[in-house]
């Protein structure tokens, strides 16, 4: 097998319990690098057109990458993939740890789940064993006594378990798949379908080795990469904060979500602020597999009423979730909601989405208090949040009502709370209010699994290199936050740049926002490590290829522009004047969706690949399948 | 009975036995010092660390005494040990014999400096390591060309409930038990680095090494145990520790190789 590559693919039918092993496809390795890539890759192939995420049928797909397992920072990754039981599209999320290396030291670049189990299992690989043992003793466990419980099970501490938690069980449709406790591939209700197969866990442990084609030249490279991170300007602050240092950055700039997107300033942002954090409840820096930026941190509360919690984490997405986005300003509150989130296994930002969701229903008298199960839905009121949080775990009262994602909860109470459910094709937004990033604002509008940042990350919108802008992108308003023209092919170009990330499986931190690798450099590493003739333009085409194939899933599902869309507050009512910076600020879409569209080489009118743009891109089978269903109308 | 007969006051003398971890101090084995009466004499030239002396003291007025008593403790304690869990110096209390007025001999040998400071080493803070497991890629990578973590001399055990991560590797005890107890004298240390040195051929795999290992270090691969070389006293390992969890050099003084490479809370 080519170096870089553990060379098979696992398929585990838990329906009959057969387990079967094939080997790798050349042609899969070099079309889609790894990943994300080989998972949209099976996505396409396997799941067929308008499945119903809940359906057996659906399959879940494990994939790693070709830099994972080796020392490469950060890539240590594993994406798991399915159609979306909550967006109704593709359902695609990742994380870091351990699992992922892992998983590929036992062998295996992917391993496809399909089929129900009659009864829980959890699934145990060791190299070449596969094996279906019983998780009946499991079922009704969080992700934290899973875990436990199968290390001691198994008497290996090195096992590394993905498990899914109690709100899968519960058919809670935001849950997530839950690695080295905290580790969450949360969004789009990945654990969902892996609870719904009766799946509670797959622990892994490998002994075999990961190897590269030229030493001395991996080698080399890591040299001047480890160089590269170390001398970076933003290393200390990662080093110490990780991602929470955004919520103090993302206030001053006036765009942290704020009491559910009502402004874009946190009176109490610098009571839960990173360096807050940092400075008073950290208790060291921890990192995921092999990677030597020490973003993540465990932290420990010897205080107050949530003394005695520890654990490692969060990140901004749940540390700024659980504070700003529902007014909390309580910064052992905010992690104590993470926290139960990570123990129940549900996605943080879809979670403190329904919340605060709910929180500005009764703000607005649209929603009762007897409706809520008399809880005081009072900005800030952590008793409330917390005891959301557990009814959303048991689907019960309140809860059920919140449990199927924010777009399901709206058509559920009606009386025109849809205009407050803030998602992008049924997937919530993160806390970083679009208004004052106009970048993020189109990456969350085309995101192929709906409102997300992780598809493209534009951070260049940050940089007020106005040149750069004009010489990049094309426009020099490229290259600041609060103006819209350029970011069409600033997006282009970053999301790419993040499926890059995804297919490698390394972390976008290192890749894209600290620019460590880019194209040309991720050339190289492919080259040193699998031995391949590959140039950048063919890792870009790569690329292209994965975002293409996402959006012909999506076509092929039904959508089109009309879904590339935001939730009306962010295109209609501008930031108000306390947001600093970013007040009066409004999305300019349509404008930014027809560059995008352009920049895409897509139909403008309706959002669609072109014929064309799908053949250049290696794609004319799935061109011809869509052409034959009535989707594309321009000539081969 | 004669009420007003005084006590009978030994004159002791505390050597080290034996250094089962390591000491920076140094001491080394067969320093002593001697407790007669009130005074603590130390022999020319030679110290006593101040930790291991205030460990001991309360003992020695205790040991000065006859003691009569069934069934105490205190007749049949001669060992004590060094504080620190890292040094494991074991200290031996012995009373002077009546008309043992010279001490044992202290050598006068000039010692070079690089006999004089203990030979450089692993040096490990766990509450700073990010339980990456870096080194254990870094370990195998060098000296296989695979990446592959079960061929590590190095091995990060974790504990993520309580955010423990505790790097398992040889720390080149002064007075290693490992190769005191291997049965097939499969283990010896390298002249120049002074490394516990394996003998593949010779070993085994009994597994008492493991057994005797103090901290846990040593880890098997097919059977047999792999012992950190050092890499010739320039560990690879440490080039890809983040934190400065892994150093090299001798303690207390600035590190030969390694360090935090940024300000990390907890680090330096």
């Amino acid at each position: 097998m080519t170096c870089g590559y553990a060379g098979k693919v696992a398929r585990v039918n838990l329906t009959t319990g057969k387990v079967t092993v094939e080997p790798l496809e050349q042609q899969l390795a070099r079309n889609y690098l790894g990943g994300r890539g080989f998972n949209m890759r099976r996505l396409y192939d396997e799941i067929p057109p308008n499945l119903d995420g809940l359906s057996p049928e659906n399959k879940l797909f494990f994939s790693v990458g070709p830099l994972v397992g080796t020392f490469f920072p950060g890539a240590a990754r594993f994406n798991v993939s399915a159609k979306s039981p909550q967006t109704g599209i593709l359902g695609d999320s990742n994380a870091g740890g351990f699992f992922g290396p892992e998983l590929k030291f036992a062998g295996y670049d992917q391993l496809i789940i399909e089929g129900k189990a009659p009864k829980p299992v959890y699934l145990f690989i060791c190299n070449d064993r596969i094996e279906i043992r019983d998780a009946q003793h499991l079922w009704g466990q969080d992700v934290w006594a899973t875990q436990s419980a199968i290390l001691q099970e198994l008497r290996d501490a090195r096992v590394q378990v993905a498990a899914v938690g109690t709100a899968a069980e519960n058919g809670v449709r935001f849950a997530g798949v839950f690695a080295n406790l905290v580790r969450a591939a949360a969004r789009t209700g990945m654990g969902t379908v892996m609870a719904l197969k009766n799946l509670k866990a797959i622990a892994v442990r490998g002994n075999q080795p990961v190897r590269v084609a030229d030493h001395a030249g991996f080698a080399g490279l890591m040299r001047e990469i480890d160089r590269a991170i170390y001398e970076h300007r933003e290393y200390p602050a990662r080093a110490l904060m990780g991602t929470t240092k955004l919520v103090h950055a993302l206030n001053e700039a006036g765009c942290l979500a704020t009491r559910h997107f009502q402004t874009g300033r946190f009176e109490g942002a610098e009571a839960v602020s990173g360096e807050v954090l940092a400075e008073t409840v950290k208790v060291k820096s921890k990192s995921c597999f092999g990677c030597t930026i020490p973003c993540s941190r465990f932290f420990q509360i010897s205080r107050g009423p949530f003394a005695g919690l520890k654990s490692e984490g969060p990140e901004f997405e749940g540390l700024a979730g659980f504070s700003s986005r529902v007014g909390v300003a309580d910064l052992a509150a905010a992690l104590k909601g993470v926290d139960l989130c990570n123990r129940y296994g549900l996605d943080v930002i879809t979670t403190s989405e329904v919340i605060s969701f709910a929180m500005e229903l009764y703000q607005r008298g649209i929603l009762s208090r007897a409706e809520a199960d008399g809880l005081d839905l009072t900005w800030g009121n952590v008793d409330t949040v917390l005891t959301l949080i557990e009814k959303i775990n048991r689907r019960e009262g309140f809860g059920d009502v919140l449990a199927d994602g924010v777009k399901a909860a709206a058509q559920k109470i009606g009386r025109g709370s849809e205009e407050y459910a803030f998602h992008v094709k049924g997937l919530e937004l993160f806390q970083a209010d679009p208004r004052g990033l106009k970048a993020y604002a189109l990456g969350y509008a085309v995101a192929s699994r709906g409102g997300d940042h992780l598809r493209s990350e534009p951070s260049f919108e940050f940089s007020g290199d106005a040149a750069a802008g004009q010489r990049m992108y094309g426009h020099p308003d490229a290259a600041f936050r609060l103006k819209y023209k350029g970011k069409g092919r600033v997006v282009k170009h970053y999301e790419e740049w993040s499926a890059l990330a995804d297919c490698l499986e390394a972390c976008k931190n290192t890749i894209v926002n600290m620019e460590i690798v880019d194209f040309a450099m991720a050339a190289k590493l492919m080259r040193t490590v699998t031995g391949w003739d590959i140039d950048r333009e063919e890792v870009q085409a790569i690329c292209e290829r994965v975002v293409n194939l996402e959006r012909a899933f999506n076509t092929r599902e039904g959508l089109t522009r009309k879904d590339d869309t935001l939730p009306r507050r962010f295109t209609d009512e501008p930031l108000p004047q306390d947001a600093g910076p970013s007040a009066g600020s409004v999305v300019e879409l349509q404008p930014m969706l027809d560059e995008y569209y352009q920049a895409r080489g897509w139909d403008t009118a309706t959002g669609i690949p072109t014929f064309s743009k799908l053949r250049e891109l290696g794609l004319e089978k799935e061109a011809r399948e869509l052409k034959e269903r009535g989707l594309i109308h321009d000539e081969a | 009975m004669n009420l007003r007969s005084v006590a009978k006051v030994f004159d002791l003398r505390v050597v080290v036995e034996e250094v089962r971890g390591f000491c920076d101090l140094p001491m080394r084995p067969g320093d002593y010092f001697e407790v007669k009466g009130g005074r603590i004499t130390i022999p020319q030239g030679k110290h006593i660390c101040m930790w291991a002396l205030a460990a001991m003291l309360p003992m020695f007025p205790a040991k000065q005494r006859k003691i009569d008593e069934e069934n105490d403790w205190l007749p049949s304690t001669r060992h004590m040990c060094c504080p620190d869990p890292n040094g494991m110096v074991i200290y031996r209390i012995e009373r002077i014999p009546a008309g043992d007025n010279r001490g044992p001999k202290v050598s006068t040998k000039e010692v070079d400096d690089r006999e004089n400071k203990p030979f450089p080493r692993m040096l490990v803070d766990e509450k700073v390591c990010s339980g990456c497991r870096s080194c254990e890629l870094a370990c195998s990578f060098y000296k296989t060309g695979l990446f592959s973590v079960d061929e590590a001399s190095i091995r990060v055990a974790k504990d993520e409930v309580n955010g423990m991560d505790r790097p398992l590797v040889c720390r080149q005890c002064g007075n290693a038990r490992c190769v005191q107890a291997c049965p097939a004298g499969a283990l010896d240390r390298h002249p120049e680095t002074h490394a516990v040195r394996l003998y593949a051929e010779v070993c085994t795999g009994c597994g008492a090494c493991a057994e005797a290992c103090p901290f846990g270090s040593v880890h098997f691969r097919e059977g047999k145990p792999l012992f950190c070389d050092l890499c010739g006293g320039d560990p690879r390992c440490i080039e890809r520790c983040a934190t400065g969890a892994l150093r090299y050099g001798r303690a207390g003084e600035p590190p030969l190789k390694g360090g935090p490479r940024a300000a990390i809370k907890g680090g330096r």
